[in-house]
């Protein structure tokens, strides 16, 4: 095995950065289990609508791109709230599976309504970025842009709840959810917070995904199950945990695919999921 | 917490009942309109009009399909009797299109159900309609595998089948490759790539066949998950083996996020075939990709739009202008997608052929009565507006039920239109091969 040979190094390189595309929405789905603790099942559903609005906005209004990213995010945080206000909140006390129905349930809705309101056909924002290319290594501008968004939304997300009032709280109830109303925090205001932040992820991922998929009704299935997987093995709650093993998934499923199949990639990728369930069953990176 | 417990119940009885709503399919939709009286005749059409393969072939599938079935109520029906379909959404599922072929078969009490595009459907579902002695007719669904060995008595396939994709992209490579590719046949490098159900494998192992009887070259044979979110990867080995042509199968979604990437990862190529599905969506594609589709190759059974209807007999140019007539005056496309002409060709063949000498014959349908008829069609080459006759193998045949004078064409997109390079008897010009130095894909 050469490790200098271009094309692993590639294989590895997009690895990193399919980690990127998983990242938001694992971030996302972390932040309000640990806060919340309870599991948005149509998460990659709220990701689509984000797509469809992006594209709607850009496509068919003719809108500039960045301010059709600028509506995005808030119109997904909007949606998180009435996700949490309609459905998430009566249901904080009813056993779990209940509110995963439910939240299922949601996601049913979501696919049919954008499936009546927009058909099956595939929408494309047609926008693309030249690669980039370095010792016979190609890198795509597209991804490597949606990477670095990624990362830097992740940053600010970091920033504020490590460095706010507010942040602070989400993190102790996140802890903690029985004591903190204790110490004087609201936890129905956190959880709304919570949840507008959550929902504002799905936007960003959103925004960064329709650079790189079409977008149809059904475009949840492409990346919603292994974005939960990676939430589970991350830990399930932990942010940091979810992001980490985000790029560690993404680089099993890039470089198993360059020395077995895409097929096998997959497989790959499964297996270590399980194995690690028994090694480690809270978590790759539980505390 | 908040709330009563009441008030929680129905928000829950409602939110499932909305996700109900969304999961189940839609109700049955029946249609008999046109001149023809008396007792319908009620046939299944099952098709997906949800889920990614309707955007993949599955809706125009059913439009065709739809217009066949007014036209032939218009036209009289079957002994004056209109057709009645009873519609079925697969979504794009497995699970759900057997369980929607139970509620046909079940409570619907069907004796035929036509339509079906995918081949991941067809080989539970024939098992299934051949256990009930009910008539299974498929409209689209490809693989080999689904008849092949089985011995079928009540499943036909008017269309053509993956081994003839197979024969049809690696007979274009080998007819042109010294004169167009500047290499012996068995030194052009030839990578397939496919989605991994019964469609794309069954195309992928035909290819497989195919350069192995004729001693071509294959690089690389790799196939993927079509809900896949990356396949750079795989792009990346395609780099590394350096084929001059690609062949793919795949649907829509994914043929998509392959062209995309092939194109960032600076993949190059001189030629890329694709095979029906998703590539037989030019409208779509040319939405996305532009003039970049221009020069790429399909192998499917002609569009009626891409032949020489002088070519046809008489009462199938007719039959073939009037279809894409109606077609387009519903759903006015640049270029009628393939599947449309399936779906109402091979629609047509079982309503014009199969069911009104049935019902001439005994004065119903029971699915006996309409397979001694199937067996009995035999239409000559040029007599249906697809162009290839019908006749179908005889129980005992390996491919018993299949259409043995199917066949398939290979075009190529110029401008978003079809036209027919493979085979030369009929080809509407010579292939543009290799892609020219312009072309974003092309090799350098």
């Amino acid at each position: 095995m050469n490790i200098f040979d271009p094309f692993l190094i590639e294989a590895l390189i997009n690895g990193i950065l399919l980690g990127g595309v998983f990242a938001l929405p694992v971030l996302g789905l972390n932040l309000v289990f640990g806060v919340v603790d309870v599991v948005w099942l149509c998460y990659a559903e709220l990701v689509m609508v984000g797509m469809y609005i992006v594209w709607y906005l850009y496509n068919q209004m003719g809108w500039p791109l960045w301010m059709a990213f600028a509506v995005c995010l808030p119109c997904l945080a909007v949606l998180g709230v009435l996700l949490h206000v309609l459905v998430v909140r009566p249901l904080l006390t009813a056993p779990p599976i209940n509110q995963v129905l439910a939240t299922g349930g949601v996601l049913f809705v979501l696919q049919g309504g954008a499936t009546l309101v927009f058909s099956t056909e595939f929408r494309s924002l047609g926008v693309d970025m030249p690669p980039m290319e370095v010792w016979e290594v190609f890198i795509s501008g597209t991804k490597l842009s949606a990477f670095i968004a990624a990362l830097v939304g992740a940053a600010l997300l970091w920033l504020f709840l490590k460095y706010t009032y507010v942040g602070t709280a989400i993190r102790a109830i996140a802890r903690d959810r029985e004591v903190m109303p204790l110490m004087g925090v609201d936890p129905r205001r956190i959880y709304l917070i919570a949840s507008a932040i959550g929902g504002s992820l799905a936007g960003l991922a959103a925004c960064l995904l329709l650079v790189q998929l079409d977008v149809h009704p059904f475009v949840g299935l492409s990346f919603g199950p292994i974005t939960f997987m990676i939430c589970v093995m991350g830990g399930l709650g932990n942010m940091l945990g979810g992001f980490l093993a985000a790029f560690l998934m993404g680089v099993i499923i890039s470089v198993g695919g360059f020395w077995g199949t895409t097929e096998w990639s997959y497989v790959f990728a499964f297996l270590f999921f399980i194995i690690m369930m028994f090694v480690r069953p809270r978590g790759l990176f539980a505390r | 917490m908040q709330g009563n417990p009441s008030s929680r119940r129905h928000l829950l009885q409602a939110t499932a009942g909305l996700g109900l709503a969304a999961t189940v399919p839609a109700a049955p939709k029946a249609w008999a309109q046109g001149p023809a009286r008396g007792e319908a005749l009620r046939i299944g059409v099952m098709t997906d009009l949800s889920g990614p393969f309707a955007g993949a072939g599955s809706q125009p599938l059913f439009w065709g399909a739809e217009v066949a079935i007014e036209l032939f109520n218009e036209r009289g029906g079957a002994g004056g009797r209109p057709v009645q379909a009873v519609t079925a959404d697969s979504q794009s599922k497995a699970d759900v299109a057997i369980n929607e072929a139970e509620r046909l078969l079940g409570q619907e009490k069907l004796e035929v159900v036509t339509g079906i595009y995918s081949s991941a459907h067809a080989v539970p579902l024939s098992q299934r309609f051949e256990q009930a002695k009910k008539i299974m007719w498929i409209t689209s669904a490809i693989a080999t595998a689904v008849l092949k060995d089985k011995n079928f008595q009540y499943i036909f396939r008017p269309t053509v089948h993956s081994d003839q994709y197979a024969e049809g992209s690696i007979s274009v490579i080998q007819e042109n490759a010294q004169s167009k590719f500047g290499a012996a046949p068995e030194r052009v490098r030839i990578a397939v790539i496919y989605e991994d159900g019964p469609y794309g494998t069954g195309v992928a192992t035909g290819i497989e066949q195919q350069c192995k009887a004729r001693n071509m070259l294959l690089v690389m044979k790799e196939g993927y998950s079509s809900s896949a979110p990356d396949l750079s990867t795989m792009i990346t080995k395609l780099r590394r083996e350096r084929p001059d042509v690609i062949l793919h199968a795949g649907y829509n979604p994914d043929i998509t996020l392959f062209l995309r990437q092939a194109r960032s990862g600076g993949l190059r190529f001189k030629a890329l075939i694709g095979h029906g599905a998703g590539y037989s969506q030019i409208d779509r594609l040319a939405e996305t990709f532009g003039a970049d589709m221009n020069g790429v190759c399909n192998v499917d059974p002609a569009g009626t739009q891409m032949l020489d209807h002088s070519k046809l007999s008489p009462d199938a140019a007719a039959l073939a202008q009037e279809f894409v007539r109606r077609f387009q005056a519903k759903h006015r496309m640049n270029d009628l997608p393939t599947h449309a002409s399936m779906g109402f060709n091979n629609t047509w063949v079982f309503l014009e052929n199969v069911l009104k000498p049935t019902v001439a014959r005994t004065g119903g349908m029971t699915a006996d009565a309409l397979r001694q008829s199937a067996l009995q069609v035999d239409i000559p080459v040029g007599g249906t507006i697809q162009g290839y006759g019908v006749k179908f193998n005889p129980p005992g045949h390996t491919m018993s039920g299949q259409n043995e004078r199917s066949v398939a064409v290979v075009m190529q997109y110029e401008n978003a239109k079809a036209k027919v390079i493979w085979p030369s008897a009929i080809a509407g010009g010579p292939p543009i091969f290799p892609l020219p130095a312009g072309h974003p894909y092309a090799a350098r």
